[in-house]
């Protein structure tokens, strides 16, 4: 079990992350950091990486984890000054951030639907209606603590806020 | 053939023993040409083929690895220091943080399946301020945190009305009468108090609706301690500086009269809030200028009738919403569009699909023979006295005559006969046995006397402006419980605004108005949110008269404020009547010292 964490007394934080797929400019990264009522503390956007079809090729199957675990989540990652209880996303592919950080990443499923699961070891968790599949190191302070969060917020909904942010910040 | 052979040999072979050589110049041969030697195709030069050896290098494409992570620009938000959040706009430090450069890109707007957003206003720039409201939680989510339920649940447009209000410091919700702006401002107060944004509001709204407001505050924020500006000059002075009190109330009178003590006071109200915000469209009046003297942070205005006379009436709003930010030279469209961010305008028929049907009613009414022959002579009089004053001729004048005619088209001031009470009894007769409540509205306080006793065994109840708050509000509880109290008579100056009616499912306006607008405020008492059944509306027009001229001016002009509203391009200017038209229903040409 990770040790309690300190957030300038700000109590306990968790971490949104997620991609926006541009047709026209890339692959933006966002993360967003909120308090246990879903307040936004920290928000952080990559500028849009663009893959051509070669790199594609030359990349094969480890494309996902090279863009999304090490390009993307790893860089957002590294610019936040508050460490999480743990990171939620919505993507598979950004799991491979778990390469690349000590912090529990979990996968969010769609409300209702039934969440893959993306290692053996994953644990299927239900909070507040939706299912978040858990690193197995994610031990029961970790569960209480998104349990709590997932009270105030729904768990699927600050990834909206995240593509909302990216789309205002293109447009500027 | 053998010339040609000897010829040949003759040129230079070797001759047999005995043969003569002859030359070529004896044998006297025809001349032959020739060719010339430079029209002789040459021979063409062979091609060489090189084939390469080994040792030569190919050309290198580098294909670049993705081995440069992107930019990433990072925006830190104030940390929240009370329990319950508003999103209101925080105070932030500059950050160096920039958004990513890229070039705009025309994204779809994403259909939110979650809760009610909370948009920045447009005049939030900063791009980390814009960035924290769209970050911030849905208001549904926001109001979980901060534990703060409501006696109703409210409509989706409701909360959305709070989510334009929370984040302006300039804002205009210019709903249509009914649709709840009272508790939409209340539900907002009560987030900005909760959020430790608001510690001093101020709601100034007409005297009539004081208590009206008191009890709507009582329901919707009943732990927000209020106070009631009111009473002597002394009490009024401690009342204005009481620190502990969130939220005042005081009437537009009250502003006025103690605008030296506001003035006075050491802090600026965090909120201001006008209710029946029209009372302010004129912005040389006093009631305007005392209203904007308040020092405040924000400034919220609620009006069914953000544009009652002219468009105007929407310059003079915004001087206390958004100073400076309209002017009365703007056409009616570019007013619409420099006022789109702060106004919010819904009607029923958009948000209500299931709110009861209105249905309108014109009542044609013929004067009864004696009140024709009374109506004809003063109609006859005046305009012959108009047209003799010629010149000196004004537009008190022809009010004057107006009124007198439109009162006649109420009571006949020799006989005392109404065709239009005959048709009200026979009305209300099937209101009552329906165990149905009607409202009757006049333009007259006498008029309403005059119902009253002539409707008493309707159980008829007097409200207008000349009585007091006290009795007013009794009035209302008796005609509400009391199931002998089948009609309410109401001026439209008391009761066209603020009151909740909704019980009363038929509503009669004996005389009208002179703006469409109020008449549409004074159904709206009955035609609301909680409304059991359909609204009848019925309009009594007396045939033949200035009553039906006046009618079908006003028809033609009755959509403008829609207009300017929804930012459409329009020359007409105005829904009540002006000069000219006041004049010519009479058909008398406007004198040049009137029109002026």
């Amino acid at each position: 079990m990770r040790d309690p964490v300190d957030n300038g007394g700000v109590g306990p934080t968790f971490g949104f992350l997620t991609t926006v797929d541009s047709p026209t400019h890339g692959l933006f990264g966002g993360y967003l950091v909120v308090d246990a009522t879903g307040r936004p503390l920290e928000f952080h956007c990559t500028t849009p990486v663009k893959v051509s079809r070669a790199q594609q090729i030359l990349y094969g199957a480890t494309l996902p984890g090279h863009l999304h675990g090490r390009q993307i989540g790893a860089s957002l990652l590294a610019e936040a000054s508050m460490p999480p209880v743990a990171v939620l996303t919505d993507s598979e592919s950004l799991l491979h951030v778990r390469a690349h950080t000590p912090l529990p990443v979990g996968l969010v499923g769609l409300p209702g639907a039934a969440a893959s699961q993306p290692t053996i070891d994953d644990a299927h968790v239900s909070l507040g209606g939706v299912t978040v599949c858990l690193p197995p190191g994610a031990g029961e302070a970790i569960i209480g603590q998104l349990e709590e969060l997932a009270g105030a917020v729904d768990l699927n909904e600050p990834f909206a806020r995240i593509r909302a942010a990216i789309e205002e910040a293109q447009r500027h | 053939m053998e010339r040609g052979e000897g010829g040949a040999k003759g040129t230079g072979g070797p001759l047999a023993a005995g043969v003569r050589s002859l030359r070529v110049a004896e044998l006297q041969l025809p001349a032959v040409s020739v060719l010339p030697p430079w029209r002789i195709p040459p021979l063409p030069v062979p091609r060489v083929l090189r084939f390469p050896l080994a040792g030569a290098e190919p050309g290198v494409s580098t294909i670049p690895l993705l081995d440069i992570p992107p930019a990433v620009a990072s925006y830190r938000f104030p940390r929240p220091t009370t329990a319950a959040p508003a999103p209101v706009r925080p105070t932030l430090a500059p950050a160096p943080a920039q958004p990513p450069a890229e070039a705009p890109s025309a994204t779809p707007a994403t259909k939110r399946p979650f809760g009610t957003r909370i948009a920045p206003p447009g005049d939030v720039v900063r791009m980390e301020e814009r960035l924290w409201f769209l970050l911030q939680p849905d208001l549904e989510t926001l109001l979980r945190s901060c534990r703060l339920g409501f006696p109703r649940q409210p409509f989706p447009f409701q909360l959305e009305g709070m989510a334009f209000l929370l984040p302006r410091h300039g804002a205009v919700l210019a709903d249509e009468m009914g649709l709840g702006k009272s508790m939409q401002a209340i539900s907002s107060i009560r987030l900005l108090i909760h959020s430790g944004e608001g510690r001093r509001v101020l709601v100034v709204c007409p005297k009539g609706l004081v208590s009206n407001w008191v009890r709507e505050l009582a329901d919707w924020a009943p732990e927000i301690p209020v106070a009631v500006i009111e009473g002597e000059p002394q009490r009024r002075a401690w009342q204005w500086s009481l620190a502990e009190v969130p939220v005042r109330i005081a009437n537009y009178e009250s502003v006025v009269r103690d605008r030296e003590l506001i003035a006075g006071l050491n802090e600026p109200f965090d909120l201001v809030v006008l209710d029946e915000a029209q009372r302010i469209k004129n912005g040389s009046s006093q009631t305007a200028q005392a209203v904007r003297a308040i020092r405040r942070r924000r400034s919220w205005a609620l009006t069914g009738t953000p544009v009652e006379n002219s468009a105007d009436d929407l310059v003079g709003l915004f001087e206390f919403v958004a100073p400076g930010h309209l002017d009365e030279r703007m056409s009616p469209r570019q007013l619409g569009i420099a006022a789109a961010d702060h106004v919010l305008r819904r009607t029923k028929d958009k948000v209500l699909k299931d709110l009861p049907p209105r249905m309108n009613r014109d009542e044609r009414i013929e004067l009864t023979p004696e009140q024709r022959e009374t109506y004809r002579l003063a109609e006859e009089e005046g305009v012959l006295r108009l047209a003799d004053m010629g010149r000196a001729a004004t537009i008190r004048h022809v009010f004057e005559l107006v009124l007198r005619l439109k009162q006649i088209c109420n009571f006949d001031t020799a006989t005392g006969e109404s065709a239009k009470l005959d048709c009200l009894k026979s009305d209300l007769e099937e209101v009552q046995a329906s165990g149905r409540k009607a409202l009757v509205f006049s333009q007259w306080v006498e008029t309403l006397g005059k119902l009253e006793k002539e409707l008493v065994p309707f159980g008829a109840i007097q409200y207008h402006g000349g009585m007091s708050t006290t009795t007013r509000d009794e009035a209302i509880v008796r005609f509400k419980n009391d199931r002998r109290h089948s009609v309410l008579l109401l001026s439209y100056g008391a009761g066209a605004v603020g009151l909740n009616l909704q019980f009363s499912q038929y509503v009669f306006l004996f005389d009208r108005w002179w703006n469409p607008a109020i008449e549409d405020q004074a159904v709206n008492r009955a035609h609301r949110i909680g409304a059991a059944g359909a609204v009848t509306v019925t309009r009594y027009l007396a045939a033949n008269t200035i009553e039906e001229r006046i009618d079908e001016v006003l028809r033609k002009k009755r959509d403008l404020s829609e207009l300017i509203l929804s930012q459409a391009d329009s020359g007409e200017a105005r829904t009540g009547l002006t000069v000219e038209e006041l004049f010519s229903l009479f058909k008398l040409p406007v004198p040049v010292k009137a029109a002026a």
